[in-house]
């Protein structure tokens, strides 16, 4: 007889909570579980002490911050392998402008910040005829670094205005890029993990959003 | 679309030699592949080393990638082996089998200090303090949120052993929270 043979129900249950938890049981475990939970009074205590355990878990993971240039170092080791990457394959004339933009020094950069602005609401009333909307490229620096974002890739062929009046309406903030790739981080106003992941799947739900992926969720993300 | 189905036809575009897909991988699941690893050495400078090796070994194998398993999984099975290849060549035994008594360890600190503690400190330090093989599995299934096959395929063991692995982790975690003062009823 194996060990986990020789087990009681209440052992078994405690064994599958975690994956039942995590929502990855299935068939007569998920069933047996249920069962236990509907049934037996120590059931939903023990589930109690399994979620806490989750939590502890996630903190544990979450406490541990990866190298804030890991992209950057990735890339250069990637292009020492499989040799230089070639330009940006005809990216949108936004993502050019941002890459002029984000070559000038910091401190004229931000100075600069303004006229970029100026510039691109400029051309978003040449090209739709309308009135641009208050385009917020960027509040401080320390303020963007704390905030919440995805990372974003517009499709080549969007429309700038469609973009800026998204941006606006949602108060989403261009906090940096693009990379080489053309990958935007956007700041994300969101103080809840859940209100980040309405954000997200909005951006990602956009006609002129090639991907959105996940970045920094607010400190509630588990 | 889901994440899993993205992921799987970003690792198509990384066969196809598409750097932009390999970074949105990369964006992905970096950090729960740095964490991963973190966690198994003890050494965030090893796994900063891993984790991008992890991603540059998905640029190479993605051509050969069957797609039988979740691109996540696949990432924490090529990390696994990583770690344990490295750990191997600097000769640390990583599986020490004293470690087992490291829980009950923990429970043994001065009555005084454990008693500060709340319940979710203490936790998560008896969480931290568990030997490698049974934190690993407790990482893998709440934090990564992989099912015990999963797992299985992960560190290469059988399913009946995740499971017996699960099974005296969360045991030994009961029994250091009960000599804590923490008692939850089971085992």
């Amino acid at each position: 007889m194996s060990a986990a043979e020789k087990m009681s129900r209440r052992d078994k249950m405690e064994m599958l909570l975690p994956f039942y938890l995590n929502g990855s049981l299935e068939g007569t475990e998920l069933e047996a579980i249920e069962e236990w939970l509907a049934s037996d009074p120590a059931a939903m205590a023990a589930l109690g002490e399994a979620e806490a355990e989750f939590s502890g878990t996630a903190a544990a993971n979450e406490a541990i911050r990866p190298p804030a240039d890991a992209l950057s170092r990735f890339a250069r080791a990637l292009d020492a392998e499989a040799g230089p990457a070639r330009a940006p394959a005809a990216s949108s004339w936004l993502a050019q402008a941002w890459s002029r933009f984000m070559a000038v020094p910091a401190g004229v950069a931000w100075a600069a910040a303004a006229v970029l602005l100026a510039l691109v609401v400029a051309q978003s009333f040449v090209q739709t005829g309308n009135r641009g909307g208050d385009f917020e490229i960027a509040g401080s620096e320390d303020d963007l670094a704390k905030m919440p974002f995805a990372l974003v890739k517009f499709k080549p062929d969007a429309k700038l205005s469609d973009i800026l009046a998204f941006l606006d309406q949602n108060q989403l903030k261009i906090a940096g890029g693009p990379t080489a790739d053309g990958v935007f981080r956007l700041g994300v106003p969101a103080e809840t993990a859940a209100d980040y992941q309405k954000l997200l799947d909005l951006i990602a739900a956009q006609p002129f959003t090639e991907a959105a992926l996940e970045g920094r969720k607010p400190a509630d993300g588990g | 679309m889901t994440a899993a189905e993205t992921d799987r036809a970003l690792v198509e575009r990384v066969a196809k030699g598409d750097r932009t897909a390999v970074r949105l991988l990369f964006m992905r699941h970096h950090a729960r592949v740095y964490r991963f690893v973190a966690r198994q050495t003890g050494s965030e400078l090893m796994a900063d080393d891993i984790a991008n090796e992890v991603f540059l070994e998905l640029w190479r194998q993605a051509p050969v990638f069957e797609g039988r398993s979740e691109v996540s999984t696949w990432l924490l099975g090529i990390a696994r082996f990583k770690a344990l290849s490295l750990l191997r060549k600097k000769k640390e035994d990583w599986i020490d089998d004293d470690d087992a008594a490291q829980v009950a360890d923990g429970a043994d600190t001065p009555e005084v200090v454990t008693m500060k503690e709340d319940k979710a400190a203490a936790l998560r330090r008896f969480i931290d303090a568990m030997p490698e093989e049974h934190r690993t599995v407790i990482d893998l299934a709440y934090y990564h949120g992989q099912s015990v096959s999963e797992i299985g395929e992960v560190l290469g063991i059988p399913v009946a052993t995740v499971k017996t692995r699960m099974f005296y982790a969360r045991k030994k975690l009961g029994e250091a929270l009960k000599a804590a003062g923490y008692d939850r009823g089971w085992p």
